[in-house]
């Protein structure tokens, strides 16, 4: 057994095994406290030239992809986005008469205004780098004022994920779907609140309902707001299945998210603590 | 000099496994870049530089996830180092070599993952494992004769600026 340990490529692996442990204590111990941790740090900026080299290659691939494309399919495209801008233009004229009707009734009853988003706009440079991590590498980082536990939104308002660690010019997010993702959740139609939770799958779980919760397959699920750390309202997902427990006297809810990793490509990130977005 | 190239190789397989996309996935599971191109090159060394290059592989794998950056070091030094031993002991021109190593190297390297940071579906992550052994073997082919085909080009260059 000594002789073993004696060799010398032994000794190496032992020596930088002791090493690893030593440094994932040390990253475990900054994740916790939220501050900058300089080994990863340094491997980050090392990396960062590179993951985003292969990010433009992707966007330069998709541009080439999309320009390629017969005439009669870009024809077809440019008249459904025709009429979907005089949808929309349609749907914002009553939203923002419904906006003024909100806020003149806000200063009649005297409620505290919403005060406006604050927010910093990014792109994806990197997602899914692991089989067993639903995570993502943002462009910006704590030089743009990014902090640990801020959310992570699409431009349509939909939850995506939770800042995880930032160092100065990139940020990692941690995806809903991911194990370790944990959220305050409600039923947009019901109000019946519990934990929304990753599963490492395609699905995820809102637990904590009780047992007659007001809950059914299609409801749309959105944040709670709860610990004032990711805004009340944005959308999550909707509810697939319903599970209702008559031993625990609870109720789950599988809950498919409303936008999967692979489509994301710009983020906004928000400020902890801000209210309902408007 | 002789982690030179290895440590390149390794930082653009991690740029290239954040922007991998999801089409080439087997069961829900994209090839493991990183591990791969360190088999790569292990299989064509010795343990303890295989130990030493896992060591790099799993700083940087770590690093771009964000999470576990201990497991991933550990993990991936180990796989090197079991890397490095197969050609001590088994290495041969069979195709067949890189291919099978690259499948029980995943499997080692995911079990020892998983023994730290223990999944909630069992189902899935079996799924997983079966899905990045698959593409991974197939990925460790073509790495794998790609490099030697480099080194060996390599070699003959510096033989011929001798001459």
């Amino acid at each position: 057994m000594l002789s073993i340990l004696r060799e010398k490529a032994v000794l190496t692996l032992l020596v930088l095994i002791a090493l690893g442990v030593g440094i994932g204590a040390g990253h475990n111990h900054a994740l916790d406290r939220g501050s900058a941790f300089v080994v990863s740090d340094a491997a980050s900026l090392v990396l960062r030239p590179s993951a985003t080299v292969f990010h433009l290659v992707g966007v330069a691939a998709n541009t080439a992809v999309r320009v390629a494309r017969p005439r009669r399919l870009l024809l077809r495209e440019n008249a459904d986005l025709r009429r979907e801008v005089v949808r929309l233009r349609r749907q914002n004229a009553v939203l923002t008469e419904a906006a003024q009707e909100n806020e003149r009734l806000r200063t009649a009853l005297g409620l505290k205004q919403s005060s406006r988003i604050e927010m910093v706009a990014s792109e994806v440079i990197s997602r899914a780098e692991s089989t067993w991590f639903d995570t993502a590498t943002i462009d910006k980082g704590s030089r743009a004022g990014i902090r640990k536990g801020w959310a992570v939104i699409t431009p349509d308002w939909r939850l995506v994920g939770q800042i995880l660690d930032t160092d100065a010019f990139s940020s990692r997010f941690v995806a809903l779907t991911d194990a370790n993702s944990a959220i305050g959740a409600m039923v947009q139609r019901s109000r019946s609140s519990g934990i929304l939770q990753g599963q490492a799958g395609d699905y995820l779980l809102l637990s904590y309902l009780p047992r007659d919760a007001d809950v059914k397959a299609g409801d749309v699920v959105v944040s709670s707001g709860m610990g004032q750390v990711i805004p009340k309202g944005l959308v999550v997902g909707r509810v697939v299945k319903v599970v209702r427990s008559e031993v625990m006297g609870s109720a789950k809810a599988l809950v498919r998210p409303s936008i999967r990793m692979d489509q994301i490509e710009q983020v906004f990130v928000v400020k902890s603590g801000q209210g309902v977005p408007r | 000099m002789r982690y030179f190239w290895p440590v390149v190789a390794l930082i653009a397989a991690a740029g290239l496994q954040g922007n991998l996309p999801s089409a080439v996935s087997v069961f829900g599971a994209k090839p493991d870049v990183v591990l791969v191109v360190l088999v790569s090159y292990a299989l064509a060394a010795d343990p303890e530089f295989g130990a030493g290059l896992g060591f790099v592989a799993g700083l940087l794998h770590g690093s771009l996830v964000g999470f576990s950056l201990g497991s991933f070091i550990v993990t991936r030094t180990i796989t090197g180092f079991l890397a490095g031993l197969v050609t001590t002991r088994l290495f041969s021109e069979n195709p067949l070599v890189p291919v099978l190593s690259a499948v029980w190297l995943t499997i080692v390297c995911e079990a020892l993952f998983l023994l730290f940071n223990p999944r909630p579906e069992i189902g899935i992550a079996f799924r997983k494992v079966i899905g990045e052994c698959i593409s991974n073997a197939i990925l460790t082919l073509l790495v794998f004769y790609m490099l030697r085909s480099l080194n060996t080009r390599r070699k003959i260059k510096l033989a011929n600026a001798r001459i």
